[in-house]
Order: C-alpha cells, then structure tokens, then sequence
C-alpha cells in the first residue's frame, strides 16, 4: 500500500510514544487540577533532590573518609545501604511510587525488543533511582575528592552498580507482581517478605549493637559472610573500587564484568516476565474450582447489628478490598518493622527506643496514623468506575463516607494493637498511662486526618489499582497536602508529650488531647454533614477521573 | 405532577460553551419499553446520567414516578435500577461479593439479599466461577453482573445504558428475555442502544437525539407513519411501498447521508 513502509522503525515509534506523552502532559495542564498537579509535582522532584543531593553528601563525605584512612572496601556498607533502599523502596513504599501500564501498547505492531526498551525506561523513571543516582553520584565525588585518580574508575564500577540496581529493581517488581497475583502466592510470599524484611532491618542495628563488644562468634560469622558479600552486587562494586585503589587491575575488570554479569542476568530474568506480557498473559485469579453448592454459592454479607446495613456492606466491601491488596497490606505491616528497626538499634549511638522506650508505643501507633493516610486521602481511588454506584444509589454520600472511615479506624485500632502487642515482646507492656495517652492522641490525630482524607478524595481524586506495585499512588496534590498536615499534627503531638514531660505531668498530655480532640470531632463531623454536597458538586469530576481506564 | 414514569422539562446540559443536551421534553409511560438514539455524541450517555442522578442539569426538570429528582433524589434512586455507560462495578470482589453488596444497599435485608443472589448468579450463568474477580470477567460477563445488579432490588424503572454492547448472542437473549419479563410485570426501562435490531423487536416507544435535541418521540408506528407522511408530500423523495424499518426512520431522523468520499488507498 502506498505510504506505508515495509519496515517499521523502532526509533519512530519511540517518537511516537514520546509524543503521545507528552500530548497527554499537555492536555493535563488544560484543567486547573492538572496545572497544580505539574506544580505540586516540580515541589516534589525539588524534594527529591534536596534528598538526594544531602544524602549524597554525606555518602560522599564517608567515601572520602574511607579513601583517605585506606578503607575503600568499607565503601561495601554504603552500597549495601543504597543497594538495600533501591529494592526495597518500590515494594514498602509503593503508594509513593508509580508505575505506567504499558500493556495498551502491545496493541500497536511493536516489536519484543522495543516494548522491552519502552518499558526498561519507563520504570526507571522512580523516585528509588532518582535518590540512587544521586547518592552513587556523591560516593564518586567523595572517592574522586580524596583519590582523583581513582575517580573515573569509582564512576564506572558505580555506573555498572546503577544499571544492576535498575535492572535488578524492574525485574523484582515484575516477578512479585507476578507471584501476587496469586491469592495463596499472596499469602505466603507476604509472610516471607514481612520476615525477610525484619531480618535485613535488622542486621545495621544488630552490627551497631554488638560493634562494642565483637565475640568470637560474631567475627567468625562476619568472616564467614564478608566473601560472601563480596560476589553480590554491592560487595563486588566496593572489590572493584578497592582493586582499582590498589592497582589491581585484574580485580577491577572481574567486579566490573560481574557486575555486568548481574545486570545481564537481572535483564534476561526480567524478559521472561516482559515476553510473557508481550505475547498477552492476564495476570488473574480465575480459578475453576468444583461447583459449589446454592448454599455455598453465596454467603450472607456480614452483620453488626449496631449499624445500618449500607454502612456495614460498605465496610465489608473496604476490609474485603484491603485484604485483597499485597501492597496495601505491606505497607500496613511496616510500622511493626519500622518499631523493630528503631528499638533494636544501638542505644549509645542514639537508638532513640532504646533511650526511651516508654515513648515507643505513641511513636508506632503515630507512624501507623502516617501510613493509614495512604487509604484515607484517597477514598475512593480504589473503587474506580464503581464510584457511579454510590451516585445511582438511594444511600446518601455521607453514608458511605462514613462507613469508609469506620474501616479506616477498625484499621487503625487492629494496628494498635498489634503495635501494642509488639511493644510488649519488644521492650516491656506500655504503660497504662502510655496506653491512654495515645488513645487520646490518636482520637485528635484521627478525626482531623479522617476530615481532610474526605474532602481531598472528593477535590483530587485518583483511580489507583490495589492489586499492582506502584499503582497506589495518589494524586501529587493530595500526597503534598496530606504531608503538611500529617507534619502539624505530629508537630501538635510532640509538643504536647515534650511539655507533659518538660512538667513532669504525664496525666496533663492527655488532658490536651482531650481537649484538642474536641474540635478536631467537630472538623470531622462538619465535614461529614457537608459531603453529600461537595460529592454532589463534584460528581462529573469523580467520576471521569475514576472512571478513567 | 406528571402521570408518567419519566417526564423531563427543557432538560439541558452545557459543558462550558458545548450544549451537549437542549431543551429535552420527553415523556416515557408506566410499563414502556422505550428506546433512546443517536449518533455518536448526540447526547444520548448525558441524558441517562442526568436521568440517574450521575449528572446534574444545567436546567429544566425531571420527573420520575411522579417524584421531583432533584428534590427526593433517594427516594427516587430507591425505585430505579441503572447500568451506566461504564458499569459501576467494584473490580476486586467475586460477582457474588458484589451482588449481596448491592442488595444491602438498596436495603435489602441479608437473607434476601443472598437468595437474589444466587438467583441472579445461576440465571446469567455466573455461577460456575463463584471465586473469580470481577475484574477479571470478560466483558460480557461484566455486562450481565451489571444488569443483575441493577434490578436485584426489584426497580419499576430500568436504565440502561448499550446494555448489549459486547454481549455475545446466547447472552444477549438472556438479557432480552429478562427485559420482556420485567416488562410483562410492569416496569419502565428506558435504554439506550446502536443495535437498532433489537431496539425495533423490543421496544415500542422510541425518541431519537441529535446534536443535543430530540428529533423524533413516540411509538414506532406513529415515527414510522410521521415519515411516510412526508415522502408521500414528495420532500424527502423516498420511494418504497415497504414498510420503513427503525433504521430507516433513524437515518431519515437524523438526515444520516453515507460518506460520499471514497477512501482510495483502503484498496
């Protein structure tokens, strides 16, 4: 035919796609949304980079100083750290990433290859690599400052260390997503990973702690891992640097190459994932099982008889979607983690649990207030075009956004008290005093979060996907605004324990919580009476945006 | 108050300087299967959704059973049942999770919720994948747990919007045969549709929109007679002694001419 070329070039539908990107950017800044949402994103990436750019100062700074007393190899204890945050960020904190689906574009005649390359950029644009980068970055100059003629050799170890990182990053999420697709898969891959974590947490506070006083033990198992860290990524990275410090030019070329190897291995591990999408696999549950009975078929919704039954199916359906999310659920799990990580770490050097472990309690329940906000300011993202039934239904809006809320609170007391229960094991039973002060806090921290979560869902929805990594996140605009307020109401917490005890009162802070939780109550009912309206007025929004595929 | 089932004054919708829909008047009976088409972007998706209470007219009323929607907006949404243009579902839970959901929104209680469940359920033959997601049913099946859901509190009135678009054949009778029924006990359903085949077997009451206004309302033989009347005055030049089908009502309604222009390089 005429006009059509036998050859499709790759490069001219990577213009194309980087058209469509950019038309579709452009046409977002028609809307106001869309225009505070590109400021609300140029705030963040400044935020990043002021993260990066401090944190690779300080990895820089201790590179230097590694170089300089003829330690490079201990350069491993930084790569390890970015290692470790460059994989783990994108699972823990996938409401804070996102990932595109590119799976729209299998429909066009792309080939394996380019698809591939589509989507090997697309994941690394994350904010895990932006803050690696940077960080990678600051260790060379911190090597290159202290030894310049070591600086090109650091920055090509470290340039094959990213591409491992990235590589490797994309091919983790694809097989977890993988593996999660599967109910059972779910569950037993949520436990390994919960423990997998708490072990990798561990192990900085667990050296930090017995650094004093090093046994016998301790340094037979540190000899037995150190070679074995030396073959994984971040060990072979710091072998190459320290080679290449040394004139060892054979060392340097089999990191180097190694790491390449990795990089390589991690590619073709993720192309099995990439192919398989390629050629049209559905990631579903869809399971035939035998036929069930009428009895069996269908069971009774729940029933709480102390509230109306379009509140409690509206719960049901929340807790039921929750339990459905891999991601959701991590995330919720972290502050048990984070609580071990804290408390378990060294108390001279600043462990601040270890210091104070009465405060551990109110520190993990306001940690999990933090990650809760997650499901709060987004309420209805997850419901997508279902968001028209709560419309077409005869339930008022304030119903359901009521209901909504319960689940986030059944949520949140669940956390506090496995938090409790965690504190117990971990330190000693909090305190009764403790116990009631954190209750008082969190009923003047929930309500105020419950309030603004509601109206920011309703201003600045987001169709997000429970069931993928890196589909959680919500709007920038809401993410930003909920930061701010999360920040004044833990600053309003601390200065209320931080005056109790300057007093020597404990009782007194919860008195002020008491008292700020007055017209914190008062925010959130206003609020609730005024949903019916705003949801009213803001109805075509919502439901184009949610309904968006 | 109105008598009819559906009755709208002047309803009109702008998007900014677009009139999407202008001036509407229509007026559906108790116990009508009526019909409403359109080209592409007449109107036809803003219609429902301000007849369901997903969209808010920039003017005029409606009326539905006699009540003001505007004013009494949950009784009115308590005897009606709408599948909209993009379903309402809740993507992760099971077709049967997602029914008893409904029925307990409606206000059903839980024993009847479950039992229409399982009615619904085994009637669209969905019954086989009890454990399945919806977001993982195919878009037929999609079509049809809407459909169960929409009537699963027993509505006087239906909307539904394409409720056959990318429904296969054994599915689509199903639906239809659950329509006729419904009807037969005397709902309303009000629906919108491109298959004009089904709409010609089905319905008896049709309005067609274009552009945002209704050309054309009323029961198929009074549109069919309105058109015929006006061949016969020689304005529109039709020459035919068959009877006209919906189609051919339709494209006369909206002054449908096939594109003259040929496409050379299609080959």
């Amino acid at each position: 035919m005429a006009g059509v070329n036998g050859e499709i070039r790759s490069s001219v539908q990577f213009q194309a796609i980087l058209r469509l990107r950019w038309q579709s950017f452009a046409h977002s800044l028609r809307t106001t949304r869309g225009t505070v949402e590109l400021a609300s994103h140029v705030f963040v990436t400044l935020l990043l980079l002021l993260g990066g750019t401090a944190g690779a100062a300080m990895l820089g700074l201790a590179a230097y100083s590694f170089v300089v007393e003829d330690k490079v190899e201990w350069v491993a204890f930084l790569l390890w750290s970015v290692f470790l945050f460059w994989q783990l960020f994108p699972i823990m904190g996938s409401v804070f990433t996102e990932t595109v689906d590119l799976t729209g574009l299998l429909r066009f005649p792309l080939s394996y290859r380019s698809y591939f390359l589509v989507r090997l950029a697309y994941g690394a644009l994350d904010p895990s690599t932006m803050l690696g980068t940077c960080w990678l970055t600051g260790i060379a100059i911190g090597i290159g400052l202290a030894s310049p003629r070591l600086f090109l050799w650091a920055a090509t170890v470290l340039a094959a260390f990213a591409l491992v990182n990235i590589a490797l990053m994309q091919t983790f999420l694809a097989w977890v997503e993988r593996w999660l697709a599967q109910r059972r898969a779910r569950e037993i891959f949520s436990i390994f990973f919960f423990l997998l974590l708490i072990g990798l947490q561990l192990l900085g506070p667990l050296a930090g702690r017995f650094s004093g006083s090093v046994g016998p033990e301790v340094k037979v198992l540190g000899s037995r891992f150190s070679p074995i860290q030396r073959v994984l990524p971040p060990g072979a990275a710091a072998v190459g640097i320290d080679g290449a410090a040394r004139g060892n030019a054979a060392a340097f070329v089999a990191a180097t190459c190694l790491l390449l190897l990795y990089g390589a291995g991690a590619l073709a591990l993720m192309g099995i994932r990439v192919r398989k999408q390629y050629t049209g696999e559905n990631l579903s549950e869809a399971t035939t099982g035998p036929a069930l009975s009428r009895a069996q078929l269908v069971t009774p919704g729940w029933k709480l008889y102390f509230l109306p039954a379009p509140v409690v199916a509206v719960l049901e359906k929340e807790l039921r979607y929750l339990g459905r999310s891999a991601p959701m659920l991590l995330t919720l799990v972290t502050p048990v983690v984070m609580l071990a990580v804290f408390g378990l770490g060294p108390a001279r050097n600043g462990a601040f649990l270890q210091r104070s472990p009465d405060l551990s309690y109110p520190v993990g329940v306001g940690y999990a207030l933090i990650l809760l906000t997650n499901l709060v300011y987004n309420n209805f993202g997850a419901d997508g075009g279902g968001v028209q039934f709560f419309f077409a239904s005869p339930v008022r809006f304030r119903t359901v956004v009521f209901a909504k809320n319960l689940a986030h609170v059944a949520i949140l007391l669940g956390e506090m008290l496995i938090l409790w229960i965690s504190v117990s094991l971990m330190f000693h039973p909090p305190s009764l005093l403790m116990t009631v002060t954190s209750f008082a806090a969190v009923l003047f921290a929930a309500p105020i979060n419950l309030a603004a979560g509601n109206l920011l869902s309703l201003y600045s929805p987001k169709r997000v996907d429970f069931g993928t990594f890196g589909r959680q996140r919500a709007s920038q605009v809401t993410v930003l605004l909920s930061l701010l307020i999360q920040g004044v109401v833990i600053a309003c917490c601390v200065a209320t324990f931080v005056v109790a005890r300057q007093l020597e009162r404990p009782g007194l802070a919860i008195l002020i919580f008491l008292g700020l939780a007055a017209p914190s109550i008062a925010f959130y009912v206003l609020s609730l009476r005024h949903a019916d309206t705003v949801a009213q007025a803001r109805r075509e929004i919502l439901v184009a945006e949610l309904c968006r595929v | 108050m109105s008598s009819a089932a559906i009755a709208t004054q002047a309803l009109t919708r702008r998007f900014g300087e677009l009139v999407a829909v202008r001036d509407i008047n229509l007026e559906v009976a108790p116990g009508q299967f009526f019909g409403f088409l359109g080209p592409n972007g007449a109107g036809k998706s803003t219609t429902i959704k301000m007849l369901t209470g997903l969209l808010e007219p920039s003017s005029g009323s409606i009326e539905i059973l006699g009540l003001d929607f505007l004013k009494h907006p949950v009784e009115v949404k308590r005897q009606i049942g709408v599948v909209p243009e993009g379903m309402a579902l809740f993507g992760r839970l099971t077709g049967s999770e997602y029914l008893n959901f409904v029925g307990r929104m409606y206000g059903l209680d839980r024993e009847t919720a479950a039992q229409r469940t399982a009615d619904l359920l085994e009637f669209m033959q969905l019954a086989d994948q009890p454990k399945k997601l919806v977001t993982d049913y195919s878009h037929g099946m999609q079509k049809k747990l809407a459909l169960a859901a929409a009537v699963i509190h027993g509505p006087k009135i239906l909307f539904l919007d394409e409720p056959f678009e990318g429904v296969d054949a054994v599915a689509a009778g199903t639906l239809k045969s659950m329509l006729q029924r419904m009807i037969a006990r005397g709902a309303t359903i009000f629906l919108t549709s491109h298959v004009l085949e089904i709409v010609e077997r089905l319905c008896s009451h049709v309005a067609i929109i274009q552009k945002g206004s209704l050309v054309a309302q009323g029961s198929l033989e009074e549109l069919r007679a309105g058109v015929e009347a006006e061949s016969m005055t020689g304005t529109e030049g039709r020459v035919t002694g068959a009877r006209l089908t919906l189609e051919e009502i339709f494209l006369h309604a909206v002054g449908g001419a096939r594109a003259e222009q040929e496409l050379s390089w299609l080959g």
